[in-house]
C-alpha cells in the first residue's frame, strides 16, 4: 500500500539544518498494523506527517495505492487526504466550538456526503466508540480518553483506508489508553491498515510489527506475528 | 456545508463577544457613514437626469472677457429664446425660466406666500414634471393660467378640488388652477410652489427686447440629432448680429449632464465645481468604510494563534484552502450583515440632522428593488473587503506548524496588521489637521473687520405698501423711540445685487473696464449702519437738497479712479451725473474671503428695494422688533411682517464653509471613533498574547508603569509614523483649499503639533485601558494558565 524509498526531509532554521528523515526506505501492506519507535526527535511525526500528506518530502519517492505521489502539490494532497487518510493524535486536537457530532461529521462534510446519510453515519461511529451519549458536548466537557475516543471516532468515519496515529495513548492513563488500543486494534482487524507512532512498548504490542528509528533512519524491525 | 460554516461563525461570534461588539459597531459605523454619503452622492449626480428628453437640452451660457479675465454665465437677453427659435433650425424650442418671484396669493381672504416661475409655455414639454391633474398640453395656454404642486394644492385649497380654483395675485390678477404637478423630487434644480405664463410677465411690462440686458435664463431642446458642436460654433457669433453693446461676447449651449455638476468655469473653460466634493465625498466615504473593515481584519489576524488550530484540524480531516477561505469569507459576511443591518437603522436616525447639515432632502428609498439590491451588494462588498484578507491570511496555515504548536507570532517590523493601524490612523490626523485648520480659516475670516456696525442693524424688503407709506413708517419708527436712524437701500447691506463697469469719470482710461458694486441709499447711511469715513459726509437730504444726486466712494473706489481729491468731483452712471459728498472704508458687501471691491453708493435718484433700522438700544430688542410690527402692519397690513437682523444674515456668508468645517469634524469624529475601537481590540489581544511575558517580569520586578508603557509603546510608534505621514498630505491638501479664498491664514507649525498630541492622547487613553489592566493582573494567575 504504501512504499518509500530514500525518502528525505530537511528542516532549515536560520543556522541549523536538521536533517529529520535521512534516505528513509520503508514498505506497509495493506491490513497491516505497524508501530514506529524511537527516542524523541528521532524523525517519528515527520514520518508520519509525510505518510499523512501532510507535508512534503525534500527528496526520495512515495508511492500510494501504486501512485507516486511525492511531487503532489498541496490541492492533490489534501484531495487523496480527505477520503483515504484518517489522523490520531496525542492532543486529541478536537475544534472546541463544534459539538462531539460536529466533530466527528466534519470529514463527511468535506467529502461532500449528504446530511441525512451523514448523520446515520456518525451516529453508527459514536456508537462503536460508545460516546453516543455525549454526542451535543463540547469537547472540553468530555474526559481525555472520551476526547481522544471522539477524535479515533472523526478518523474512520469516513472509511479511510489508512490510519495514522502520533502518540494516541500519549496524554492518556493506561485504562483508557487501552480502551483507546482496543479501538485501533479492532479498525484494523476490519481491514484499515494502521501505522501508530509511541513511546509505550506495551501499545506497540497490540501492533504486528515494530520500525524502530534512529536519526532519521530505521534501526530495526521486529516482526511481532 | 454552508450551515456549518454559519454554525461556527455564529458560535464564534458568541464566544467573542467583545471582539464581536467591536467589529460590528465599527463596520456598522463605518457603513451607515458610507451609506449617507452614498445617499448624497447619488442625489448630486442624479440631478435633473430625470427628464425624459435629457440628451437633448441645453442651457444657454455666455463667455465674454471682464476685467482681463475669460468669464462665464448662465443668464441670457429674453429675446435670446425667440432668436435662437428663429434662427437656428436645429432649435425645437427654447424655453425662458425667470428668477422665482414672490407674489403674495390670495383665495378670498386668506394670503399666502409661495415660491413660482413665470416660464414659455413649452416648459411642461422640455422638462419631465408628471401632471396629476391637467395637461402638459394646455397648462400655460392662457396667460391667467397657474400650474401648482400637489403639495401647494393642499397649502391653499385643503381637500378641495384645485381644479379650477381662482387664485388672486398681488392683490389685482385672478388666476385659474389649470393643472396640479407633482412636486418636485429632491434632485432638480427646478423647485416651485408654482408655475405662471410669461405671458403675464410681458402683460406686466417686464419683457424686453434689450440685448443688453442679462436677466433670465434660457433652456434649449434640439431637435434630435443636431450637432451641438456645429450650433455652438454659430452660437459664437450671435452678439455680433444682435448685440451692439457687447459684439465680442460668445454664447454657447451647456448640455444638462453638466449643469449641476461641472458648471464652474474659470478662464472660459469647465473648472472644477460641485464634482470635486462628490469624489472627494467618495473618496472619504470609501476611507471610512475601508477603516472600518481594517478593525475587521486587525482583530481577526490578531486572533489567528486562537483559530489557527481550527485551520489545521479541518485541513486534517479533508478541508481544501478554497473551502476554508469560503468559510472566512461567510464569517465576515455575516458579520457584515449584522453590521449592515445596524447601519440602516443608524442611517434612519440620522437622517433628519445629515439632511439639515447638508441643506438637503435624502431618504432611503425602501420601495425600490434597485435600494435593496445595492443594500445586499454592499454587505457582500463589505464582507469581502473586511475578510479577505483575513481568510487568505488564516487559510494557509500548515497544519504540520499549527498542530505541533510550533506555530510562531511573526515578530517582523513590518506587519501587515502594522501598516494597516497606520493607515488608519494616517487618515485620522489628516482629518483631524484639516478640521483644525477649516475652524481657523472661519475664526479668521469671521473676526475680519466688517467695515461697518453689524449691531442692532436690521432690514426688511420695501413690499406692497411700504413704498407709499415709507416717509411715515420712518417718522414713527424715529419718533416711537424704537429706531435712532433708518436709510433706503439698493440691496441688504450683505449682498451686492448690482455691478458695473460702465461708470464714466474725469481721466478714465478707454479699455478701463473696472467693476465696481454699485449701490444706492437715500439719506443718513453711514450714520444708520455705522460706515467709517475718511472724507466728507454722509448724505443728509435735509440739510443739502442735491444730495439727491450725490455719489460716496469707497477708498478702493478712489483709487481706481485715480482721483486725488475726491470731494467734489463728477461721475457718471446709467445716464446720470453724480457728484462725490463722501469716502468711506471698504466694507465687506459680499464674501468675507475676498478682497472688498471699489464701489459706489449713489444718492436718493437711485432705485431701492430694503429699508435699514438701526434700532434703538435703550429698549430691549424684541420690544423694539414687536413695535416695528405694529408700525409696519398698520400700513402695509396685507403682507407678513418679515425683518432680519443683519448680524445674522452676516454670518451665514459663513455656511458654506462652516459646513465643510462640521463635515470635516464629524468625518475626522468618526474616522477617530472606528480606529480607536480597533485599537482598543488590538491592545486586548497584545495584553492577553503576552500575559505570560508580563507575568515573569513582574516577578521579576517590574512595575505597573513600566510595563504599562511597554504595551503602549509600540502602539504609540504607529501613530507617529502615521503623523509623519499625514502631515505633508494634510498641508497639502489644505493649502489647496486655502487657495480658494484670497483671505486666508497661513498653515502654522502649531496646527501640526496640535493634531499630534491630540492622536497621540487618544491613542494613549485607547490601549491604556488594557495595558494597565494586563499589568495589574495577578502574576500568580497568569502564569499558572500554562
Ligand atoms: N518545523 C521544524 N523546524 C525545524 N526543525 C524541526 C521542525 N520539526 C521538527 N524538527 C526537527 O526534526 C527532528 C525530528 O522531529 P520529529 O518531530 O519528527 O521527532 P519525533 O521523533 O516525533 O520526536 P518526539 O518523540 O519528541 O515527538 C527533530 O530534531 C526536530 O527538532
Ligand atoms: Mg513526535
Amino acid at each position: 500500500m504504501i512504499n518509500i524509498t530514500n525518502l528525505e526531509k530537511v528542516y532549515r532554521t536560520d543556522e541549523v539544518e536538521t536533517i529529520a528523515l535521512n534516505k528513509l526506505s520503508i514498505e506497509i501492506k495493506k491490513g497491516e498494523f505497524v508501530a514506529v519507535m524511537g527516542p524523541s526527535g528521532c524523525g517519528k511525526s515527520t514520518l508520519l506527517n509525510i505518510l499523512g500528506l501532510l507535508d512534503d518530502p525534500d527528496a526520495g519517492s512515495f508511492v500510494f495505492n501504486g501512485t507516486e505521489i511525492a511531487k503532489y502539490n498541496e490541492r492533490q494532497r489534501a484531495e487523496l487526504r480527505k477520503h483515504n487518510i484518517g489522523f490520531v493524535f496525542q492532543s486529541f486536537n478536537l475544534i472546541d466550538e463544534l459539538t462531539v457530532f460536529e466533530n466527528v461529521e466534519l470529514p463527511l462534510i468535506y467529502t461532500g456526503v449528504k446530511a441525512s446519510e451523514r448523520k446515520q453515519k456518525v451516529d453508527e461511529v459514536l456508537e462503536k466508540v460508545q460516546i453516543m451519549h455525549r454526542r451535543n458536548h463540547y469537547p472540553q466537557q468530555l474526559s481525555g480518553g472520551q476526547q481522544q475516543r471522539v477524535a479515533v471516532a472523526r478518523a474512520v468515519v469516513n472509511n479511510p483506508k489508512l490510519i495514522l496515529a502520533d502518540e494516541p495513548t500519549g496524554n492518556l492513563d493506561s485504562s483508557n489508553g487501552n480502551e483507546v488500543m482496543e479501538l485501533l486494534t479492532n479498525l484494523n482487524e476490519q481491514g484499515t491498515t494502521i501505522i501508530m507512532v509511541t513511546h509505550s512498548e506495551h501499545d506497540a504490542r497490540y501492533s504486528h510489527r515494530i520500525i524502530r528509528m534512529l536519526d532519521g533512519q530505521t534501526v530495526t524491525e521486529n516482526i511481532l506475528i | 456545508m454552508f450551515k456549518n460554516y454559519l454554525k461556527i461563525a455564529y458560535r464564534n461570534l458568541m464566544r467573542n463577544k467583545s471582539f464581536s461588539l467591536i467589529n460590528i459597531s465599527g463596520l456598522a459605523v463605518g457603513m451607515a457613514s458610507a451609506i449617507l454619503i452614498f445617499l448624497w452622492i447619488h442625489n448630486e449626480i442624479s440631478y435633473d437626469q430625470f427628464h425624459e428628453k435629457k440628451d437633448r437640452i441645453y442651457e444657454a451660457w455666455n463667455r465674454d472677457v471682464f476685467s482681463g479675465k475669460l468669464q462665464c454665465w448662465n443668464t441670457t437677453p429674453k429675446v435670446l429664446a425667440r432668436t435662437l427659435e428663429k434662427d437656428f433650425p436645429e432649435v425645437e424650442s427654447a424655453v425662458r425660466v425667470n428668477w422665482p418671484s414672490s407674489f403674495l396669493l390670495s383665495i378670498g381672504e386668506k394670503n399666502f406666500a409661495g415660491r413660482g416661475n413665470m416660464v414659455d409655455s413649452l416648459f411642461f414639454d422640455m422638462f419631465t414634471i408628471p401632471f396629476v391633474k391637467g395637461n402638459s398640453q394646455t397648462a400655460l395656454k392662457e396667460t391667467y393660467s397657474i400650474v401648482i404642486t400637489e403639495t401647494f394644492a393642499k397649502t391653499l385649497f385643503g381637500n378641495e378640488e384645485p381644479m379650477g380654483k381662482t387664485i388672486r395675485i398681488d392683490n389685482k390678477d385672478n388666476f385659474t388652477v389649470t393643472a396640479v404637478v407633482k412636486d418636485a423630487p429632491n434632485n432638480t434644480r427646478f423647485r416651485f410652489d408654482y408655475i405662471m405664463p410669461w405671458s403675464y410677465l410681458r402683460k406686466q411690462g417686464n419683457d424686453d427686447e434689450y440685448w443688453g440686458n442679462n436677466s433670465t435664463r434660457t433652456y434649449v431642446l434640439l431637435k434630435p440629432n443636431a450637432s451641438l458642436a456645429s450650433i455652438n460654433e454659430k452660437m459664437k457669433t450671435l452678439r455680433k448680429t444682435y448685440d451692439s453693446d457687447e459684439p465680442k461676447g460668445e454664447m454657447f449651449l451647456y448640455p444638462i449632464s453638466r449643469w449641476r455638476l461641472y458648471s464652474k468655469f474659470e478662464n472660459g473653460k469647465e473648472s472644477g465645481g460641485l464634482i470635486e466634493f462628490v469624489r472627494m465625498f467618495s473618496i472619504i466615504a470609501i476611507f471610512l468604510l475601508l477603516i472600518a473593515c481594517i478593525n475587521f481584519m486587525n482583530l481577526s489576524t490578531a486572533r489567528s494563534e486562537r483559530r489557527a488550530k481550527e485551520v489545521g484540524i479541518r485541513k486534517v480531516v479533508g478541508a481544501s484552502k478554497f473551502s476554508l477561505i469560503g468559510q472566512f469569507l461567510g464569517e465576515s459576511i455575516l458579520i457584515a450583515f449584522i453590521s449592515g443591518v445596524l447601519a440602516i437603522i443608524i442611517v434612519q436616525l440620522s437622517l433628519p440632522a445629515f439632511n439639515k447639515l447638508t441643506d438637503k432632502i435624502l431618504f432611503i428609498d425602501y420601495s425600490n428593488a434597485y435600494s435593496w439590491l445595492f443594500f445586499i451588494g454592499f454587505i457582500l462588498f463589505t464582507g469581502m473587503i473586511a475578510g479577505s484578507y483575513p481568510a487568505f491570511y488564516l487559510s494557509a496555515f500548515k497544519p504540520v506548524k499549527v498542530l505541533k504548536g510550533t506555530f510562531q507570532k511573526t515578530r517582523a517590523l513590518i506587519t501587515p496588521r502594522r501598516v494597516l493601524v497606520v493607515l488608519q490612523f494616517t487618515f485620522a490626523i489628516i482629518l483631524i489637521i484639516s478640521t483644525i485648520i477649516v475652524k481657523e480659516q472661519i475664526h479668521y475670516a469671521k473676526n475680519r473687520e466688517t467695515g461697518y456696525d453689524k449691531n442692532k442693524l436690521a432690514y426688511m424688503f420695501i413690499v406692497g405698501d411700504i413704498e407709499k407709506n415709507y416717509e411715515l413708517i420712518k417718522n414713527e419708527l424715529l419718533s416711537s423711540g424704537t429706531a435712532v436712524s433708518i436709510t433706503k437701500t439698493s440691496a441688504p447691506m450683505t449682498q451686492g445685487w448690482s455691478d458695473t463697469w460702465g461708470i464714466e469719470w474725469e481721466g478714465k482710461a478707454k479699455d478701463d473696464k473696472t467693476d465696481f458694486d454699485r449701490f444706492c441709499a437715500d439719506d443718513h447711511l453711514a450714520t444708520t449702519v455705522g460706515l467709517q469715513m475718511v472724507a466728507g459726509r454722509d448724505f443728509d437730504l435735509k440739510k443739502y437738497n442735491t444730495d439727491s444726486s450725490a455719489v460716496l466712494l469707497n477708498e478702493s473706489a478712489v483709487k481706481a479712479m485715480g482721483f486725488k481729491d475726491p470731494l467734489g468731483k463728477t461721475i457718471r452712471d446709467n445716464g446720470k451725473e453724480w457728484h462725490v459728498v463722501g469716502v468711506f472704508k471698504d466694507f465687506i458687501l459680499q464674501s468675507p474671503f475676498f478682497p472688498t471691491k471699489p464701489m459706489v453708493i449713489e444718492g436718493a435718484k437711485g432705485w431701492f428695494n430694503v429699508m435699514h433700522i438701526k434700532y434703538n438700544d435703550k429698549n430691549n430688542m424684541a420690544a423694539n422688533v414687536k413695535s416695528t410690527e405694529a408700525i409696519v402692519k398698520k400700513y402695509n397690513p396685507m403682507y407678513t411682517f418679515e425683518h432680519q437682523f443683519v448680524d445674522d444674515e452676516y454670518n451665514t456668508k459663513f455656511k458654506a464653509e462652516q459646513r465643510t468645517g462640521t463635515l470635516a469634524t464629524l468625518f475626522a469624529g468618526l474616522t477617530i471613533f472606528i480606529s480607536c475601537l480597533g485599537l482598543f481590540g488590538l491592545a486586548a489581544y497584545t495584553a492577553e498574547s503576552r500575559i505570560k511575558e508580563i507575568g515573569v517580569r513582574k516577578v521579576l520586578g517590574a512595575s505597573i508603569t513600566s510595563i504599562t508603557s511597554l504595551l503602549s509603546k509600540d502602539f504609540i510608534k504607529l501613530v507617529l509614523i502615521s503623523f509623519v505621514i499625514a502631515s505633508p498630505i494634510a498641508w497639502w491638501l489644505m493649502y489647496n483649499w486655502l487657495q480658494n479664498y484670497p483671505y486666508r491664514i497661513s498653515i502654522h507649525w502649531w496646527i501640526f503639533l496640535a493634531a499630534a498630541l491630540t492622536s497621540i492622547a487618544i491613542a494613549l487613553i485607547t490601549v491604556s485601558y488594557h495595558a494597565i489592566r494586563a499589568a495589574k493582573a495577578n502574576p500568580v494567575k497568569s502564569l499558572r494558565t500554562e
